[in-house]
C-alpha cells in the first residue's frame, strides 16, 4: 500500500512539474526557434530597459517608427510610411500605415504621442534618447508631430531605436501605466506585451528563459517562426557546445577563440565587424594627478595592436576615438599608436614618477573580451613607463553601484549602439557639462575634465546633415581623443553561429538580431 | 607536590622513537607526505628555478604544451607551468596560516570551553553551533565579499570558516581527559586550574587535532582555491591556483590552461589526505 502510494505521490509531482516547466525548448523543432545567450535584462518596459537582449526583444514585440535597413545606415518604413522634416531639424513630422497592434485595435497617432512622452518621462535608462523633445502631438488619427528645443539632424535616426518602439496605449493605460513620471506599470510589462511587433511576449523568468510566442494577428508578413525561446547559457564555450548537439539553433555570444575551436560541419559561423567597444576611462577627480598630459601618455602606453591579439586573437580591430568605425565622422580619425619612449617623456615633463593607481572594472566578459586579461595587459602596458596599476575586478553590480562614487581612477567598461549615428556618442562621453561621462570623470569638480569647445561642435553638427554633419563629428571625435579620459581599446569582431538550417541572421546597429527575418530552410 | 601530579599516562608509543613510528606509517602516509615535501620545497626555491617569470609574456599566446612550455601558455602567452609553480607559493603558506590560526583559536577557546564548562562553554558552543550551521563556501563568501575581494581577506574568512572545528574537537578531548585520576590527582594536590589544562590535561588532547590539521590542509587549499575561482580570493594577475583554474574555465578548449593548477591541487589534496589518514591509524585507539 505505501509502496503503491509513493509511486502515485512520484507520479503526481511529474505530472505538476511538467506542467510548471511546460515543453522544454528543443531545437531543430521546426517551428521554434532557440537563442542561447546571457539574458542580463534590465527590465522588458520600452521606456526602460536597456539592454543587449532587450535591444532584440523590443524589435520583435514593439515596432519603431523607423528602422535601419540591412546596410545599417540608412533608415526605412517601419510603422511610418513617410516623414518630413523642416529646414532646421526641429520639427518632424510621421505619416502613420495602417498597422494594427496584437489585440486588433490599430495604431494611431495618439499611442505614438503616449509612447514618446512615457519614454522621456519615467526618466529611466533609455529616457535620455528623448532630452530635448519639447512636444509629441498628434495632428490626427494617422500623423504625428515631434518638436524638439535645438536642432537635431540625429533626431529621426533615434526614432529606430528599439526603446521607442510604440505602446498599445490603451492596453497599457487599463493596465495601470501611464506617461508621467508616477508611472508604475514596469512589472506587467515583465509578463505582458503591449505591441504591434510580429511576436508577442509568452512568459520571462530572470537568468533563464525569454519566450516570444507569434503574433498571429500580425499586420505585416507572418514571421517564420510560431515561438522564439531564448535560453539563458553563460559562458562562449557552453554556448558552442549546445549549439554542436543541437539544442539550440543560434549562439549569439561566441568569442572568435571558441568559434575556431567549433568542429561541427553543421554550424555555420561569420566573423564581421561589430560597432561594439570596450575602454578604458580615467576618472581625474579621484586622482588629481591624473591631468590631460598624464591622461594622453598613459593612453600613448598602451599596445594596441598587442590588445587585439590578447583579447580576442587578432578577430578586433583598433579604434581612434569613442565612436564606432564606419559610424559618421570616424572616416578621417587615426587610432593612436604605442609610444612608450615618448609616454615616458610626457611622464617626466609633468613630473609624475612612481605614479600607483587603482582600476575597480567589472569581471565580465563582454563581446569575447575577457576583461580581466585585458585589464592585465593594460597593468603590463602601464608598467612599462612606470605605472602600476591594481587590478579590482568587481561584479558587475558593485562595479555600477561604486561608478561615481568608487575610489578607483581608473576603470574599464564596453559600449554598444542603439542606433545608426554619432550624436548618442557625445551625449554620453563627451565632457560637456552635465553628460553622463562628464559627470562620471569629473565628478563634483567638473573643471578638471569640461572641454567647452564640444558643446559648441555638438550644437553645430547637430544643426547640420550628411557632409556638413561628418565633417563637425569628427572634429567632436578628435577633441574627444585629445581629452583622454576614453580610451577605446578593442572594437572586436562579432561572431554570427547558427546551425546551417537557418536561414537570415544578421547584425543590426540598432537591433542586434531581427528575429523576424529568421527562418528554418 | 606538583612532581605528584606529573603525567603519568604519555602515550606508551612516543618511546619507540621517531624511525619507529615512521616505519609505521602505511605507504600512502609516506608517498603523501613526499609530495608535501615537494610543494613546501618547491615554495622555498621556486624563484631560483631556472624557467620564465610568472608574470612575464614569454611566448604566443594559447600554446599547447611543448618542450618550451611544458603546459603551454595561457590567454596572456604566460608560461602556465611556471605559473602552476609559482602558485604554490600563493596556496601553501596560506594554507598553513589559516589552519594554524583556524587550530589556535579554535583549541585555545574549545579547551576553556571544555575545561570550565558552565556559561563559558554555553556561550563558546552556541557560536559554533551558529557558525558550523552556515555550509562553508557560503559563509566564506558572504564574509570574504563583505571585507572585499583579496587574499588577506579571503584567509579570514577561512579561518572564521574553519576554527569551530577544532573548538569542538578540543572541547571533546578535554571533556574526556579532565575525569581521568592524574587530573583529579592534580586539582587535589592544589594545582592552579590554568596549570591543571597547560601541563595535565592539553598534551593529551593533540593527537585528533593534529590528525584533523593534516587532513583540512588539502581541504584549505580547496576553498581558497574556490573563493579566488569565483573572484573573491586572489587579484590577477597573481599566479593563484583558483584564478587560473577561473582563467581556464572560459577557454574550455585550451584545456592545458586549467591542467596545470588542477593538478596541483588534486595532489596537494590527495596528500594531505593520504597523511591524514596515515596519522590517524598511528594515533587513533578506536581506528586500530
Amino acid at each position: 500500500m505505501k509502496h503503491f502510494k509513493l509511486k502515485t505521490g512520484l507520479a503526481a509531482a511529474f505530472v505538476a512539474s511538467t506542467a510548471l516547466v511546460g515543453q522544454p525548448a528543443s531545437a531543430q523543432d521546426s517551428d521554434t526557434l532557440v537563442i542561447a545567450r546571457t539574458l542580463a535584462v534590465n527590465s522588458l518596459d520600452p521606456s526602460r530597459a536597456f539592454c543587449d537582449t532587450c535591444q532584440f526583444y523590443l524589435t520583435a514585440v514593439y515596432e519603431t517608427l523607423v528602422t535601419l535597413a540591412p546596410d545599417n545606415q540608412s533608415l526605412v518604413p517601419n510603422l511610418a510610411e513617410s516623414w518630413e522634416v523642416n529646414d532646421d531639424f526641429t520639427e518632424f513630422t510621421f505619416k502613420l500605415k495602417d498597422a494594427t497592434f496584437a489585440d486588433g485595435s490599430p495604431v494611431e497617432a495618439s499611442d505614438v504621442a503616449w509612447t514618446f512622452n512615457r519614454l522621456k518621462n519615467v526618466q529611466a535608462s533609455p529616457s535620455f534618447l528623448m532630452e530635448g523633445l519639447v512636444s509629441a502631438e498628434a495632428v490626427d488619427a494617422k500623423t504625428i508631430k515631434f518638436t524638439v528645443e535645438a536642432p537635431n539632424s540625429e533626431f529621426l535616426n533615434k526614432v529606430s531605436a528599439p526603446y521607442t518602439g510604440i505602446i498599445n496605449a490603451e492596453a497599457a493605460m487599463a493596465a495601470g501605466a501611464t506617461d508621467t513620471a508616477e508611472d508604475n506599470a514596469e512589472s506587467w510589462f515583465l509578463s505582458n506585451s503591449a505591441g504591434s511587433g510580429p511576436f508577442t511576449l509568452e512568459s520571462f523568468s530572470p537568468d533563464a528563459e525569454l519566450r516570444l510566442a507569434k503574433n498571429d494577428a500580425y499586420w505585416g508578413e507572418a514571421p517564420g517562426f510560431n515561438e522564439v525561446v531564448v535560453t539563458e547559457i553563460k559562458d562562449a564555450v557552453s554556448q558552442a557546445q549546445a549549439l554542436e548537439t543541437g539544442q539550440v539553433d543560434i549562439a549569439m555570444q561566441i568569442d572568435p577563440d571558441t568559434a575556431n575551436s567549433i568542429r561541427s560541419p553543421e554550424i555555420v559561423t561569420e566573423v564581421i565587424p561589430s560597432y561594439n567597444f570596450t575602454y578604458v576611462g580615467f576618472i581625474p577627480a579621484v586622482d588629481e594627478v591624473l591631468t590631460k598630459e598624464v591622461r594622453q601618455a598613459l593612453a600613448l602606453a598602451i599596445d594596441y595592436e598587442g590588445m587585439i591579439d590578447f583579447t580576442v586573437g587578432g578577430n578586433g580591430v583598433k579604434q581612434a576615438a569613442p565612436i564606432p568605425n564606419g559610424f559618421p565622422g570616424t572616416a578621417d580619425l587615426t587610432p593612436r599608436s604605442q609610444d612608450v619612449e615618448k609616454a615616458k617623456q610626457m611622464l617626466a615633463d609633468a613630473g609624475v614618477s612612481d605614479l600607483k593607481m587603482v582600476a575597480g572594472y567589472p569581471n565580465d566578459n563582454a563581446y569575447g573580451v575577457d576583461f580581466n586579461i585585458m585589464m592585465q595587459k593594460v597593468q603590463q602596458d602601464f608598467s612599462n613607463v612606470g605605472v602600476e596599476l591594481e587590478l579590482k575586478p568587481l561584479t558587475w553590480a558593485v562595479w555600477r553601484d561604486e561608478l561615481g562614487s568608487g575610489e578607483w581612477p581608473v576603470t574599464a567598461i564596453y559600449y554598444a549602439p542603439d542606433y545608426y549615428g554619432s550624436g548618442q556618442y557625445v551625449a554620453y562621453f563627451s565632457m560637456i557639462e552635465g553628460y553622463p561621462w562628464a559627470g562620471r570623470a569629473g565628478r563634483d569638480k567638473p573643471e578638471l575634465v569640461v572641454n567647452p569647445k564640444e558643446a559648441e561642435l555638438y550644437a553645430k553638427a547637430l544643426a547640420a546633415s550628411g557632409e556638413e554633419a561628418d565633417a563637425v563629428y569628427a572634429e567632436l571625435g578628435q577633441e574627444m581623443m585629445d581629452d583622454a579620459i576614453i580610451i577605446p581599446l578593442v572594437s572586436p569582431n562579432l561572431v554570427l553561429a547558427y546551425r546551417d538550417d537557418i536561414e537570415g541572421v544578421r547584425y543590426s546597429a540598432c537591433c542586434n538580431l531581427p528575429l523576424s527575418e529568421i527562418t528554418r530552410k | 607536590m606538583a612532581d605528584i601530579s606529573a603525567p603519568v599516562a604519555a602515550p606508551a608509543r612516543r618511546s619507540g622513537g621517531f624511525r619507529r613510528t615512521f616505519r609505521k606509517l602505511p605507504v600512502t602516509a609516506i608517498i603523501g607526505a613526499a609530495i608535501l615535501l615537494f610543494w613546501i620545497f618547491t615554495v622555498l626555491t621556486v624563484q631560483f628555478w631556472p624557467m620564465a617569470e610568472p608574470l612575464d609574456m614569454v611566448g604566443r599566446r594559447l600554446q599547447p604544451p611543448s618542450a618550451e612550455h611544458w603546459l603551454g601558455t595561457d590567454a596572456l602567452g604566460r608560461d602556465v607551468f611556471s605559473r602552476t609553480m609559482h602558485g604554490a607559493v600563493w596556496s601553501i603558506p596560506i594554507a598553513i596560516l589559516v589552519v594554524a590560526c583556524a587550530v589556535a583559536i579554535g583549541s585555545l577557546l574549545g579547551a576553556i570551553s571544555g575545561f570550565f564548562g558552565g556559561w563559558t562553554d554555553g556561550i563558546i558552543m552556541r557560536l559554533v553551533d551558529v557558525t558550523v550551521a552556515f555550509p562553508p563556501i557560503l559563509l566564506a563568501m558572504a564574509v570574504a565579499a563583505m571585507l572585499g575581494p583579496g587574499l588577506t581577506n579571503a584567509s579570514i574568512a577561512m579561518v572564521i570558516v574553519w576554527w569551530p572545528i577544532y573548538a569542538r574537537l578540543m572541547r571533546a578531548q578535554v571533556l574526556e581527559v579532565k575525569e581521568r585520576e592524574h587530573v583529579e590527582a592534580a586539582i587535589a594536590g592544589g594545582a592552579s586550574p590554568l596549570r591543571v589544562l597547560r601541563v595535565h590535561v592539553l598534551p593529551l588532547c593533540w593527537t585528533p587535532t593534529l590528525i584533523n590539521a593534516t587532513m583540512d590542509f588539502g581541504q584549505v587549499v580547496l576553498l581558497a582555491a574556490s573563493l579566488s575561482f569565483i573572484g573573491l580570493g586572489a587579484k590577477p594577475p597573481s599566479p593563484e591556483w583558483g584564478s587560473m583554474i577561473s582563467e581556464g574555465a572560459t577557454r574550455f578548449y585550451d584545456w592545458w590552461i586549467a591542467f596545470g593548477p588542477g593538478m596541483a591541487i588534486l595532489t596537494v589534496v590527495l596528500a594531505t589526505s593520504f597523511l591524514g589518514d596515515g596519522l590517524r591509524d598511528l594515533f587513533d585507539r578506536r581506528s586500530q
